[in-house]
């Protein structure tokens, strides 16, 4: 059974994988008027406020896996949830950078074994370096009894 | 209703039933236009074969559902922080129902926070998830 503080104690809150992105108009657009979004600023390129919406930016980090020296736990990776907070507007056509890390990592058993939550957690900068959005995934892995 | 300016809010408010357009044609559309495509979420038989009961609708379709709940409930509204947890798989060509209620409100930082569900048509739940949400004082 792998042992959750030593994972924790070897990759929380460390830097393992940086990734850039331009972001399209047309798919924030798309995207936005697929979720129902009614707001102009999620829809029209030439109003000033034009960004994507949350749910875009959780899409970045979906590509984020575990660090190559993260141990295989015996199962495949599941996506438990995704969370954004938003810092500043992120725009499309310009180069941003995501930044990933863990952030957490937890257990929890049941009567059919043990579940393991870790979270990736992805900032996101412009080319200033201002920090724009940070992006969390939750991956549940379960665990195999003998990994 | 809509509120405009966070006096509007009441604590335990729900928000309007906000109906989700889950087709196939929209969910796949949404799932190119974040890179997501394949036949899990464009096509329902090529769906089955992956071992899914039918086309998926991205799990962050369902992030995009509620913020835009938020956003004609909220017309002035700016979303600081939203989590979701995806309990079960969302099907397409599917029906869903989102409900959302106000657990909090802070008129002094001027934010509120909600309670958000999305539901199938037999009231289980697919995501739920919180939100805080800034709201004009005036």
């Amino acid at each position: 059974m792998v042992d959750i503080e030593e994972l924790r104690k070897q990759h929380l809150e460390t830097q393992f994988d940086q990734k850039e992105f331009v972001l399209s108009a047309d798919n924030l657009i798309v995207a936005a008027r697929a979720s129902g979004e009614t707001r102009e600023e999620f829809l029209d390129p030439e109003n000033e406020k034009f960004q994507a919406t949350p749910a875009f930016l959780c899409s970045l980090a979906s590509g984020s896996t575990l660090p190559i020296d993260f141990p295989s736990l015996g199962g495949i990776p599941m996506d438990g949830g995704k969370a954004v907070e938003i810092k500043a507007p992120v725009q499309p056509d310009i180069k941003l950078t995501g930044k990933t890390r863990l952030h957490e990592i937890y257990d929890k058993k049941g009567r059919s074994g043990r579940m393991i939550f870790i979270v990736v957690r992805m900032d996101l900068y412009n080319d200033k370096e201002e920090l724009l959005a940070t992006t969390d995934s939750r991956l549940v892995i379960r665990e195999k009894p003998d990994s | 209703m809509s509120v405009k300016i966070i006096s509007d809010v009441e604590f335990g408010e729900e928000l309007p039933v906000f109906n989700p357009d889950t087709s196939l044609e929209n969910t796949s559309a949404f799932a190119k236009a974040v890179g997501w495509g394949g036949p899990r979420f464009e096509d329902h038989e090529g769906a089955r074969k992956e071992g899914f009961p039918g086309a998926l609708v991205p799990g962050i379709m369902g992030m995009g559902f509620l913020v835009s709940a938020i956003h004609q409930w909220a017309p002035e509204g700016q979303i600081q922080h939203i989590d979701t947890v995806f309990r079960a798989p969302m099907l397409a060509d599917t029906p869903a129902i989102i409900n959302a209620v106000v657990t909090d409100i802070d008129e002094e930082e001027a934010f509120i926070e909600l309670d958000m569900t999305i539901k199938n048509e037999r009231d289980e739940t697919r995501v739920f998830g919180t939100a805080k949400v800034k709201i004009p004082t005036s």
